[in-house]
């Protein structure tokens, strides 16, 4: 008797809670409703332009041709899904990827951390300001400019580098078509690409740590050193986790262009990634629906990245991006 | 009450949002036919044309009113980069923005050669003897274009097998060397090209080849088919087909590019030299033989100019192994079909439109067309003596205005105009000459379900293994590894369909 009294008890809470709730959050609908009515637009745009077209996946599960259209065209299950996972290019590609992918994170994710605290520790105001702008610069560059002048430098018909080597006695070295040099070569890119870039968001960080934290550091007998690793990284590590989590779920889109521009016969083995396969299979050969599948693959993998770095970041008790 | 209002609003708009987006699509979907339907085959209208682009940019207005004037027609070209013909048309297919003609140049394309075959495009076939010059296309040539049986276009017309070598003749004579006749004395005269130092500047910096990233219009093919290399497939007397890189020669070509990498006799960096980069390292001087398409020869010697003035250039087409004339080959690029020019039916909607638009590519072939879509107006872009030997006159001028349009004559062959330059003459009568040797792909007009949506894919598997193999990064049982592999992934499945395909067409 007593059990169920409390249990009905508890049934009236709950439903009185939502209720209120409920009523709390149209109040809080009224009362912001310019805010919401902000949001408008963006959320239009997400409707229809990552939503809608969303509805276009399930031509992985047909065997879609143009003329037909998506109504006409014949469903054919998982046969496509198939197809990806028993060739034995599925493994070359994933693998590829997510080396590619393991390399961005490792090596280039920190490159920015540290060039912006050192940048931080330089006093001489001009000097830091043409610095930052110089190596800003090859971010506005396209991958074509960038990967031809890599070509123009390490080709070994008169490239720059190779010369060099020639000189010094050394052998040349097939930078372009040998698969053990097309890591460094596409990492080597990015870096000299897109570091000084990456400064801004961290440097930005940085000029808003409390100045008190440092001359409390300081009272406390702490160098510079000291006071970069106690101070400055902590103070920064939400943006960090959080541009982290940005990174690895942009990171397997990040490939395309840069990639499809260094690939060739040669390297295929370790420079066919996700992205110039969709393109090859989809838009060249015309292979729209597995092009698709592929895609939706690549897509749920990147989800599972996210989410998993997500919950890692909630787990160490930061904020997270969600 | 007031919240109710909003949300009556806020849906309110995204229905109207919706609905002019709507109207945006109508609306570019009536723009697209544009083709006037009437019965006489004579009366002005309007064509579009979906057009393959092969120089840098667009041509200028000069040359589209003078083909309006003669065909009279309004016509409005949009262009593809060659470079990117692929996904823009497998786009344009997907999409449905197609005009009233296309030019479709990969006709093995697997979404092409679907398109075609689902009946989006109007069937030609029974109507071209009703156009002169129409009808005088060949049996032979409306069937090699032919997919299925059908003809979806008119194809266009290519000389049958293009390619050859192009060699510093200057350079022979500084190191005493006749011209080469077979591939032995070939690899001579590349190892000469090496190592004497043709160019007398003292230093060790020419090499014999400059070949680019492509073993099918680079040199592997051609000195390929000069060994014996059948074109894609070998069909044996009883049926049996063979893919050409399962074939000896197919081997035997291998090494010989092996050798001329290992030695040093060509550019180390082939693999990845752009078409653009390779012509320009010949102009400057860097090797001394070229192969490719033989009319090349006059725009590397225009190149020169002004860097290798000394340059002289000789064109060889009847390289064998051993000499005797009887052992001449030369594959036949595409069995001497450049494409189709297909007429879909969403934007040709009846008969009486069609026929105006063949009555317009049917003119494009007269004799004064072809003229102007080659070499211009007379006297601004060429002049022209009595042997109908036609010379540029403005050469940047016939550039910019003139050369966009070579690729869009539905006819390259058999006019009296012919260009005046020596080196273009001479590639001329030995493209001609080609043609008695030429060797044609068998399947060609085949079909097999399996190349139609795998075969590109598969192929992959070969070319990524020829070059490996010149390079020296597998051996002959990687590579042997390499042509099961893509019969296991597919291959076996298309040689079957081919044969299956074979005797059915024989019958």
């Amino acid at each position: 008797m007593k059990d169920s009294s409390t249990a009905a008890v508890n049934m009236n809470m709950k439903t009185a809670k939502k209720e209120r709730s409920k009523r709390t959050r149209l109040e809080s609908l009224k009362r912001n409703k310019l805010l919401y009515l902000m949001i408008f637009p963006g959320v239009l745009y997400f409707i229809i332009f990552k939503y809608l077209p969303m509805g276009g996946l399930v031509i992985a599960f047909q065997d879609y041709q143009p003329y037909q259209g998506i109504m006409g065209s014949p469903w054919v299950g998982f046969k496509h899904f198939i197809r990806l996972f028993t060739e034995p290019t599925f493994f070359m590609l994933l693998s590829n990827t997510l080396i590619l992918f393991a390399l961005n994170i490792v090596i280039f994710f920190p490159l920015p951390i540290i060039l912006a605290l050192m940048l931080n520790e330089v006093r001489h105001k001009l000097f830091k300001n043409a610095v930052q702008t110089i190596i800003y610069i090859p971010h506005f560059m396209s991958w074509v400019i960038i990967v031809s002048i890599t070509y123009v430098f390490l080709t070994v018909d008169g490239g720059v580098f190779n010369e060099m080597l020639a000189a010094l006695g050394l052998p040349k070295i097939s930078f372009l078509t040998s698969p053990e040099w097309l890591r460094t070569v596409y990492i080597g890119q990015v870096i000299w690409k897109e570091l000084g870039w990456s400064t801004i968001i961290y440097l930005a960080a940085i000029t808003v740590v409390d100045t008190q934290l440092y001359e409390a550091a300081e009272m406390d007998g702490a160098g510079r050193l000291r006071k970069t690793w106690h101070v400055t990284l902590p103070a920064i590590r939400p943006v960090i986790i959080t541009l982290l989590i940005l990174k690895i779920g942009s990171t397997l889109d990040l490939g395309f262009e840069h990639m499809y521009l260094l690939l060739n016969s040669l390297n295929r083995e370790v420079a066919e990634i996700f992205d110039t396969y969709i393109y090859t299979a989809g838009l060249k050969n015309g292979q729209l629906s597995f092009s698709t599948t592929v895609g939706l693959f690549k897509g749920l993998v990147g989800l599972i990245l996210v989410m998993l770095s997500n919950r890692l970041a909630k787990k160490f008790g930061e904020d997270g991006v969600y | 009450m007031k919240m109710k209002k909003m949300v009556k609003k806020m849906a309110a708009l995204a229905i109207c949002s919706t609905l002019v987006l709507a109207a945006c699509g109508e609306k570019e979907k009536a723009a697209g036919g544009t083709a006037a339907s009437g019965a006489d085959p004579n009366a002005k209208t309007s064509i579009s044309w979906l057009n393959i682009l092969h120089t840098a940019s667009p041509p200028t207005d000069t040359i589209i009113k003078k083909i309006e004037e003669k065909t009279n027609a309004e016509v409005k070209f949009s262009w593809i980069p060659d470079a990117s013909k692929e996904e823009r048309i497998n786009t344009s297919l997907a999409s449905d923005s197609l005009a009233d003609i296309v030019t479709l140049t990969i006709l093995d394309n697997s979404s092409v050669r679907n398109a075609l075959k689902s009946g989006m495009f109007w069937e030609v076939e029974p109507y071209l003897d009703e156009f002169p010059n129409l009808a005088k296309i060949s049996e032979d040539t409306r069937r090699s274009a032919s997919i299925a049986g059908k003809l979806y276009g008119i194809p266009f017309q290519k000389d049958l097998a293009r390619n050859g070598v192009v060699i510093r003749k200057d350079w022979l004579d500084k190191v005493g060397l006749p011209v080469p006749k077979t591939m032995d004395e070939l690899m001579e005269v590349a190892k000469a090209f090496t190592e004497k130092d043709p160019d007398g500047n003292g230093k060790n910096d020419t090499t014999g080849f400059m070949d680019r990233s492509d073993l099918v219009y680079g040199a592997f093919k051609t000195l390929g088919s000069y060994m014996g290399v059948p074109n894609y497939w070998k069909v044996s007397e009883d049926g049996k087909m063979t893919p050409e890189f399962d074939t000896e020669e197919y081997v035997k070509a291998m090494d010989y590019m092996k050798k001329l990498y290992d030695n040093g006799y060509i550019n180390q960096d082939f693999a990845v030299t752009a078409k653009t980069d390779q012509q320009q390292k010949f102009a400057q001087g860097k090797a001394g033989i070229y192969v490719g398409a033989l009319f090349d020869s006059k725009n590397l010697k225009n190149m020169a100019k002004g860097v290798q003035d000394n340059m002289e250039l000789v064109l060889v087409n009847n390289m064998t192994p051993t000499g005797s004339e009887s052992e001449r080959h030369i594959w036949a690029g595409n069995n001497g079909i450049g494409g189709l020019l297909s007429f879909p039916k969403s934007e040709v909607k009846d008969e009486a439109e069609l026929k105006r638009v063949l009555k317009f590519v049917n003119d494009l072939m007269d004799d004064d067309m072809y003229a102007l879509m080659t070499y211009g107006i007379k006297d601004v872009h060429y002049k022209v003596d009595e042997n109908d030997a036609a010379t540029i006159i403005n050469q940047d001028l016939w550039q910019q205005e003139v050369q966009p349009f070579a690729s869009s004559r539905p006819n390259e062959t058999g006019y009296k105009i012919h260009d005046s330059d020596p080196l273009k003459a001479e590639s001329d009568k030995l493209i001609k000459e080609n043609a008695n040797y030429a060797v044609l792909n068998p399947a060609y007009s085949l079909e097999s379900e399996t190349y139609s949506t795998q075969g590109s894919e598969l192929q992959k598997i070969i070319t990524d293994a020829t070059y490996k193999y010149i390079l020296g990064k597998i051996d002959l049982n990687g590579f042997k590894d390499a042509v099961e592999n893509w019969k296991k992934s597919g291959g076996s499945k298309i040689i079957s369909e081919y044969e299956a395909a074979y005797q059915e067409a024989k019958k």
